[in-house]
């Protein structure tokens, strides 16, 4: 019963203290939106630039250049292929070309050799001393020079086949785990911005703790028969319904943008209440270092940064393994339960994944949200809720 | 029945050697006193004296560095049920700015395992007591600061406890709402045992069945306010103010009037005496006053008052 008065008095709160609340359940979804217009408007684009030195060759009184034919080809790749977002642009001289590189206007620069169309048309005559090359130039640490410079490879296997009239032994099948071969950036991003969601209730909660330590109406809870667990619980619960509304809102408009909810409900929804008890747990252990809403709003920026930039909320993120239980890596960031929940909410919404594929993520969440539980109820008992 | 028999029976708070220490400051020295069924007790005293100090260790809120505080039979100070059988007012108001008045009310009645029905009944009539009907679903932060005071105290008999402590009651009141609490306040005397703290001697002196007047944490002296200024001598007391602010030939002057009334000191700017039937005195002792030199501005004529108790123990007024 008493739980159920803490829950009354909490949802009033809550409700009363409008901004907090508006400001708590809309980050998430504003998050998604600003994802949404950056991602959009920088689709992914790859230029390929070919710059033919080629002289070509007199045979039977006319003049044939192969790297024009190239060129031809890799056009019409590019026509053939219109779902792949490939460029391909006729470079007249390196020196322009070179410098469109620099100024990231373009990817990677094929340049076709003076003797190419020699080697091509008298294969034999090629040999340690006479032979042709023909030259990628880019960025190698750039993943749109990797990706241009694949499909430029992939368009001269093409040429060189139909020109040597031989056929591939080996055909390369690829299959798509999950959604996978489907999915876009914002895809991709969407699971952590639903967690992310979760992360913003951090403040939300520490604050309604917080303000009764503030304004010192924990003395009057001390004072009545109330215990700890009972008040922490009540102030959960309401926590808890706060930022299931802000996953809520975030996935509408996830969806309303584009992004194609797969997997089942029932799984996202119990990946996102243990996230929240997780944060809500999390919440404690900040409420119990201050005592203030002003200091939440300080050491608050540190453990909500490090939960946005290192679980992999704020964009996908690839930790190294300090090691394995079970077969289950064990990352830095696994230290922090989001980390878990982004990981089972690709499985599920990515991966189309069920719930038993993630049962190793969901223990994780659980372990640490017990972790930080006793830590948090102990710090606060200690510091907020004993007799001086 | 002895006396002694009596008062045991009679106790609900038996404080003995109680000491509260932070640090090197002793805020609470070596404290000895009984707090009696259905007695206003006030506990007088500057700022500072550790009058707050004494009633958070009564209400559980501090623990004590060496002494006992016994209820009645119970001899655990932290034991849960004691510590719902008090109700507190704090000093500074402490609410949920959020909640409505009758919100608030409500949710601590809960809070003390009141039934719903129970909870609700004691909050209107509080309310209404205490001159808040029409405020009831009005946002506590949104209150005058004499309705928020009056809250407060609402919010510590929400319970209907045992005993009752109120930590300077008064403090911010304005005239209208001083009159309302303390008509309250004497409106439950006997029904609870309350604990009032205080620095305002005229608060203590009209509520008080007992007072206990503390400084630097100790007892000074503990009985009826009545008993307390007649401790210092019966009879009235003449405040005497001279044009100048120096008194002329004073040693002189206040051997002569020695011979006048028994008690004659300066206290500050002005000359004070104590006596019985001092009216009649007034004309001998302006008439010793200007013969030696001095000119009178203003006379004070007065009974004792507990500042004057207050002043007679320590030397010094009440900061």
């Amino acid at each position: 019963m008493k739980l159920l008065s803490v829950i009354n008095k909490c949802t009033r709160e809550q409700i009363r203290n409008f901004w907090i609340l508006i400001l708590t359940v809309s980050m998430a979804p504003f998050f998604v939106f600003i994802y949404y217009l950056i991602i959009e408007s920088t689709k992914p684009h790859y230029d390929l630039l070919i710059l033919n030195r080629d002289n070509g060759i007199q045979t039977m009184g006319a003049t044939i250049n192969y790297g024009d034919l190239l060129i031809q080809s890799a056009e019409e790749f590019e026509n053939d292929t219109s779902e792949i977002p490939l460029s391909i642009t006729k470079s007249d001289n390196k020196h322009t070309a070179l410098k469109r590189l620099r100024t990231l206007k373009a990817d990677a620069l094929v340049i076709i050799p003076e003797n190419f169309s020699e080697v091509i048309h008298n294969p034999d005559m090629a040999n340690d001393t006479i032979n042709t090359e023909i030259e990628f130039i880019g960025d190698l640490t750039n993943i749109n020079y990797m990706i241009s410079a694949i499909w430029a490879n992939e368009i001269l296997n093409q040429y060189m086949q139909e020109l040597t009239q031989e056929n591939k032994p080996i055909k390369i099948k690829e299959t798509s785990l999950g959604f996978s071969g489907s999915i876009n950036d914002f895809d991709l991003v969407v699971p952590g911005i639903l967690i992310l969601s979760i992360i913003m209730l951090m403040f939300s909660a520490t604050v309604a703790i917080v303000t009764e330590v503030e304004q010192k109406t924990i003395i009057r809870l001390k004072l009545s028969k109330i215990t700890a667990f009972e008040f922490l619980s009540g102030v959960s619960i309401v926590q808890i319904v706060v930022g299931l509304v802000s996953v809520l809102l975030t996935g509408i408009i996830a969806h309303w943008l584009g992004f194609d909810f797969r997997g089942s409900f029932w799984s996202l929804l119990l990946i996102a209440v243990l996230t929240s008890v997780s944060i809500i747990a999390f919440s404690l252990i900040l409420a119990a270092i201050t005592k203030t809403v002003s200091e939440v709003l300080i050491v608050g920026n540190f453990p909500l940064f490090l939960f946005m930039f290192f679980t992999g909320a704020a964009f996908p993120l690839e930790a190294k393994e300090l090691f394995t239980i079970a077969g289950y890596s064990v990352t830095l960031p696994g230290l922090m339960s989001p980390s878990h929940a982004i990981i089972a909410l690709r499985k599920i919404l990515i991966l189309d994944m069920g719930l038993k594929d993630v049962v190793p993520e969901i223990i994780a969440v659980v372990l640490l949200t017990i972790i930080y539980f006793l830590i948090g109820i102990w710090a606060f008992k200690a510091r907020h809720m004993k007799v001086e | 029945m002895n006396t002694n028999q009596t008062e045991d029976n009679n106790t609900v708070i038996n404080i003995s050697h109680l000491t509260k220490s932070f640090g090197d400051l002793v805020a609470v020295d070596n404290l000895d006193l009984r707090i009696f069924q259905g007695e206003v007790f006030g506990f007088l005293g500057p700022n500072g004296a550790g009058k707050t100090t004494t009633i958070n260790m009564i209400c559980g809120l501090s623990k004590p560095s060496g002494g006992k505080i016994i209820f009645q039979n119970y001899s655990k100070q932290n034991n849960p049920n004691i510590r719902a059988q008090i109700g507190i007012c704090p000093q500074e108001n402490i609410f949920w700015p959020k909640l409505t008045c009758r919100e608030q009310l409500h949710f601590m009645g809960r809070m003390y395992k009141l039934s719903a029905g129970l909870s609700k009944k004691r909050t209107t009539d509080l309310l209404e007591m205490m001159g808040l009907k029409e405020k009831s679903n009005v946002l506590a932060d949104k209150l005058s600061g004499g309705m928020k005071r009056r809250l407060n105290i609402c919010m510590a008999l929400i319970h209907d406890p045992e005993i009752l402590v109120l930590d300077e009651p008064e403090a911010g009141l304005d005239p209208q709402s001083r009159v309302l609490v303390r008509d309250f306040i004497i409106s439950l005397k006997r029904d609870k045992t309350i604990i009032l703290t205080t620095h305002n001697m005229d608060e203590a002196d009209r509520l008080s069945d007992r007072v206990a007047i503390i400084d630097h944490g100790r007892l000074l002296s503990l009985n009826t306010p009545s008993w307390l200024k007649k401790s210092i001598g019966e009879g009235d007391l003449v405040e005497i103010i001279l044009e100048t602010e120096k008194f002329q030939r004073a040693d002189e002057m206040v051997n002569s009037l020695k011979k006048l009334c028994k008690q004659v000191k300066f206290s500050e700017k002005a000359l004070i005496i104590k006596s019985k039937g001092l009216i009649g005195l007034i004309p001998g002792i302006t008439e010793i006053i200007n013969n030696h030199g001095n000119k009178v501005m203003e006379i004070r004529l007065r009974e004792n008052t507990l500042e004057d108790v207050f002043i007679y123990l320590t030397g010094r007024k009440l900061r």
